[in-house]
């Protein structure tokens, strides 16, 4: 055997041109740092005539926060700021919400409106607002109260719905639909997210006076509408005696129906929803679904702006401003 | 020279972009995605891929931060986390290497196996609130400039080192470039590529410890889609897919590039539709520019 060094084949690389390359590389990454080093802190660009407000969502691609986004932006434009809409690729990437809240500081925001994609991983993030001085205002899902509190971090305001109370809501509807006896599955929200988690509470706490209510499945579909269509496919597999769905969003929700539909079940399981997006609404009057409990994200979203102006103006602001919810039936819907 | 000229249109676009400030968080929110493309790097070098790693880096992650809630010092938590990550690419490693799995399985359902740990091992939900000190390691300062940086710089120094001056990174090479022509040669081609992937389970774990002590939180779900970046730093790097050639400055430039892309486009208020779009544009266009300045070279 000889020497396996020389028989080895050669990187077609010339050595001193990865070696030149890679420092080339370093040596930018270093001189950045070397002169972002020297003279921080020396954004001195003008401000433009507007104030501008940043809203950062937890995607764009949901009608509940096109919804939002539609009454902030209208709001914006009353009250003549420069409204920057915001969000990640996909809901779940709170890293990526991070990096867009850090990117925005960077840019003359005045004040921040921000829907956290995690109640805790984006606590850092607020930290840093409060560290630049710029308002924070908190829209729809509240900031883990114990992460706040340890990482010490202020907001000016949160606007958002009770979203216990539309749990509850919801399961006094089901007790009264189905008379006090249903076999209930339901769809649950990412874990760990205020949201859904009290959503969920509620619905928990407004069926445990009623025995004949069972929950018989419980799984999260991370609010997804696939997610949605899947898991409660399976679930029907595993209980067919299902005649009831809460699921904690409508797009969870309308998976299952389509779930449902593929099941030829159509009619025979009340599904129950959250948010009254507009297909929602069109299932409710189709009837493939029953009921869905209302959110007002376009007040949410103009709330959100309004409070931010307040902020930047100095003027007392309602510190937990609650948005109205409501039960959407065949009755009232539209 | 693309981050050079992307860096001067963003500058002339937006007055936020040459910033300090900006700068530092450019490469503050860049240095995950260099690091898990160190392994990957690598990986690709020696003619394989790695899509485990993002689940790797949410394993890695719920591991560690487990290891912190119960009580364990810092220390031994991230070497926790860190022998978590370079067990399961020994996994990869050894499947591949003597199992004769392609790369692109073995790692595609290694994908789905540390996901599916990781969510099992939490529950689903996030761990969070960690000690100050551990959190340092994403909030400190080295000489005024943030600890991810400086962490990345160090990884990126080593990982220069062992490619270009060991035999690990030559036989990396000649792993990528002709497989049998190596073996032939009397290199034990099976354990140096086993190892390869042992890197990349341990960049991935570092970058756990990075992201897990920037938000405070261990998510199971972190991680989604991260190969896809990382694979995207290191093609416009100018490391070819069909291995044998490349390196770990030009992964750190494509890195750079795809970092002061997603800022700037941030910085300019641009849709987030359109900035996928554009991204996508991008790497093509990257690539396609590196491959046309190779054949002129040849």
């Amino acid at each position: 055997m000889r020497n396996p060094q020389r028989q080895t084949q050669k990187p077609r690389n010339p050595q001193r041109n990865i070696f030149s390359a890679c420092s080339a590389g370093s040596a930018l990454f270093v001189v950045i740092a070397v002169i972002a080093g020297c003279n921080r802190g020396g954004d001195g660009t003008a401000s433009s005539a507007k104030p501008r407000v940043a809203l950062v969502l937890k995607t764009l691609n949901s009608p509940f926060f096109n919804d939002m986004q539609r009454g902030a932006q209208a709001a914006a434009s009353r009250l003549d700021v420069d409204l920057v809409v915001q969000a990640a690729e996909r809901e779940i990437d709170v890293e990526r919400q991070m990096q867009i809240i850090e990117n925005l500081l960077q840019t003359n925001v005045k004040a921040l409106c921000l829907t956290p994609s995690g109640s805790r991983e984006v606590v850092p993030a607020v930290a840093k607002a409060n560290r630049a001085n710029i308002p924070v205002v908190i829209v729809d899902t509240r900031l883990d109260g114990k992460a706040a509190e340890e990482a010490g971090v202020k907001i000016v305001s949160f606007i958002g719905s009770d979203n216990y109370e539309g749990g509850r809501i919801a399961a006094r509807f089901i007790v009264d639909a189905t008379k006090g006896k249903a076999n209930v599955a339901v769809l649950e929200g990412i874990p760990g997210h205020e949201t859904g988690d009290s959503r969920l509470r509620g619905f928990r706490d407004g069926i445990k006076e009623t025995p004949g209510i069972k929950i018989v499945a419980s799984q999260p579909a991370n609010w997804e509408r696939d997610q949605g269509f899947n898991v409660f496919q399976n679930m029907l597999q595993a209980h067919p005696e299902l005649d009831t769905l809460f699921a904690c969003n409508d797009m969870m929700a309308l998976g299952a129906v389509e779930a449902i539909r593929a099941a030829g079940k159509t009619g025979s399981i009340r599904v129950v929803g959250f948010d009254a997006v507009e297909d929602a609404r069109k299932a409710i009057q189709e009837g493939t679904m029953l009921a869905s409990v209302a959110q007002f994200p376009d007040e949410m979203g103009r709330l959100a702006v309004e409070n931010a102006v307040h902020a930047i103006k100095g003027e007392p602001i309602t510190a937990d401003a609650k948005v109205r919810i409501e039960l959407i039936t065949k009755e009232n819907v539209k | 020279m693309g981050l050079v000229g992307l860096c001067l249109l963003l500058w002339i676009l937006t007055p936020h972009f040459l910033t300090v400030a900006n700068a530092l968080n450019v490469m503050e929110q860049t240095s995950i995605n260099a690091i898990v493309a160190v392994g990957m790097t690598y990986v690709i070098i020696s003619g394989g891929i790695d899509l485990s790693v993002g689940s790797l880096l949410a394993l890695s992650g719920v591991v560690l931060a487990a290891a912190l809630k119960a009580g364990w010092p810092a220390a031994l938590a991230i070497a926790a986390g860190l022998g978590v990550g370079a067990a399961t690419g020994l996994i990869n490693g050894l499947v591949i290497a003597f199992g004769r799995l392609p790369p692109f399985i073995m790692t595609l359902g290694m994908m789905s196996v540390a996901r599916g740990a990781a969510l099992l091992a939490t529950d689903g939900r996030p761990v969070s609130g960690f000690e100050s000190g551990f959190r340092s390691i994403a909030t400190g300062r080295v000489l005024g400039v943030p600890a991810p940086i400086v962490l990345t710089l160090a990884i990126y120094a080593i990982a220069h080192f062992v490619l270009s001056r060991t035999r690990f990174g030559r036989y990396a090479y000649g792993i990528g470039g002709n497989e049998e022509a190596t073996r032939l040669s009397g290199v034990n081609v099976r354990f140096h590529k086993t190892m390869v992937y042992v890197v990349s389970g341990l960049t991935s774990a570092i970058a756990a410890v990075l992201l897990t002590a920037r938000l405070n939180t261990a998510q199971p779900i972190a991680g989604i889609m991260y190969e896809l970046d990382a694979i995207a730093a290191v093609v416009i790097g100018g490391t070819s897919l069909s291995g044998g050639d490349g390196h770990l400055g030009g992964t750190l430039i494509g890195a750079l590039t795809m970092g002061v892309l997603r800022n700037g486009l941030n910085l300019l208020g641009v849709s987030s539709f359109l900035q996928q779009l554009v991204i996508g544009v991008v790497i093509i266009v990257a690539v396609l520019v590196d491959v046309m300045v190779k054949e002129k070279r040849a």
